[in-house]
């Protein structure tokens, strides 16, 4: 029996192939990646085709995240960020699947992989810095300078740059932390049934405990799969708002 | 069948757009909670620390290759510069959390 609870990060190759020398196996995590889009296009399209004007519940729900982010893109950034609004929608959508198929008890949790949230995070900021260079040309520069007399701003450029460039790494640090961290408790907890469970006599009646604390964990889980997913559209909204508008939100 | 009265047409399209706009107030946002605003802050400051060391570090590694022994002067340089842009980080995040907290709080005069 296997107790490590960093087991179930592991990655395992399950069609082993290897081109010019990089190991681009088709793994456990590629799997789970593929099923999620599966999945979210699946959902999407199936519980809209009726398209009653009394929606069932399915529809209704695939309505209700539509109206979701439109109305976080709107608070965020405005009028004009609705532009990006299928960018932002299927980044939502995407980690909010991977984030509740990982749930699934002996599946895997793709966003608890730092590579694929910072490949998210790396991609959210690419896209800031090309729209804001589209928008405003060279003009864009300017975010990186504050308002602020000539002398102060060999100290402050540096430190603003540093602060934008911190973005892609808390953004992809904190999705993947708080699911690695759930997800490892949730492991150690029912270590700790088996443990007690075989230990025999009084403390196997004990193992009841650990076993309360585990559905009560998956429950917090829960909210944590759903409010991780808002907290990187959200953020993302107000880096895309920054982009559009520079500084007049000061 | 009779055509359909255009008053009570009316209304019922006056009342349709109040539900929604009520709606629209009530059910937004998830509410921050404390442990969430304290793990960005958290994550926040160590990043920025990360970022600084880290392009100190590579400032330093680059001069050295060209034959200037520099290190580990812009690794101390750029670590504290990392630490006060931890800081203004952290400070935008505070303010954001205050805006968000605030709309919600005139969402709900408005709506109730």
């Amino acid at each position: 029996m296997n107790l490590n609870p960093m087991e179930q990060f592991a990655i395992k190759p399950i069609i082993p192939l290897n081109i010019g020398g990089y190991d681009v196996s088709f793994t456990n995590q590629s799997l789970l990646m593929v099923i999620v889009v599966a999945a979210a296009a699946l959902f999407l399209t199936l519980a809209v085709k009726p398209g009653r004007l009394v929606p069932t519940r399915g529809q209704s729900m695939a309505e209700m995240s539509y109206e979701f982010v439109a109305n976080m893109i709107h608070s965020a950034t405005g009028e004009d960020g609705l532009k990006f609004f299928p960018f932002v929608f299927t980044l939502f959508m995407f980690v909010l699947f991977c984030n509740f198929f990982g749930l699934i008890p002996g599946s895997f949790t793709v966003t608890s992989q730092i590579a694929v949230t910072f490949a998210l995070a790396a991609l959210v900021i690419l896209m800031v810095v090309v729209v804001g260079f589209a928008k405003h040309g060279i003009g864009f520069l300017k975010l990186f300078v504050p308002h602020a007399p000539l002398p102060l701003l060999f100290l402050l450029v540096p430190i603003e740059l540093i602060s934008f460039l911190t973005r892609p790494i808390s953004l992809s640090v904190r999705l993947f932390a708080n699911m690695l961290a759930g997800h490892t408790m949730l492991q150690v907890f029912a270590g700790f049934v088996i443990a007690l469970g075989g230990a025999g006599g009084i403390l196997s009646v004990l193992s009841i405990a650990p076993m309360l604390l585990i559905v009560a964990i998956m429950l917090l889980e829960f909210l944590v799969a759903f409010l991780q997913a808002y907290v990187f559209a959200i953020l993302t909204c107000i880096y895309l708002n920054e982009a559009l508008h520079l500084h007049d939100h000061h | 069948m009779t055509a359909p009265d255009p008053d009570r047409l009316n209304d019922l399209g006056k009342r349709l757009d109040e539900l929604q706009t009520r709606q629209a107030a009530g059910s937004k946002r998830p509410p921050p909670n404390q442990s969430g605003i304290a793990f960005r802050f958290a994550t926040e400051l160590v990043a920025a620390l990360i970022v600084g060391g880290g392009l100190g570090w590579g400032i330093d590694w680059l001069f050295g290759h060209f034959g200037f022994h520099t290190s580990p002067a812009f690794l101390i340089l750029f670590f504290v510069l990392g630490a006060a842009a931890g800081i203004r980080n952290v400070m935008r995040a505070a303010h954001e959390i205050n805006a968000e907290i605030a709309s919600k709080r005139s969402d709900k005069e408005n709506g109730s």
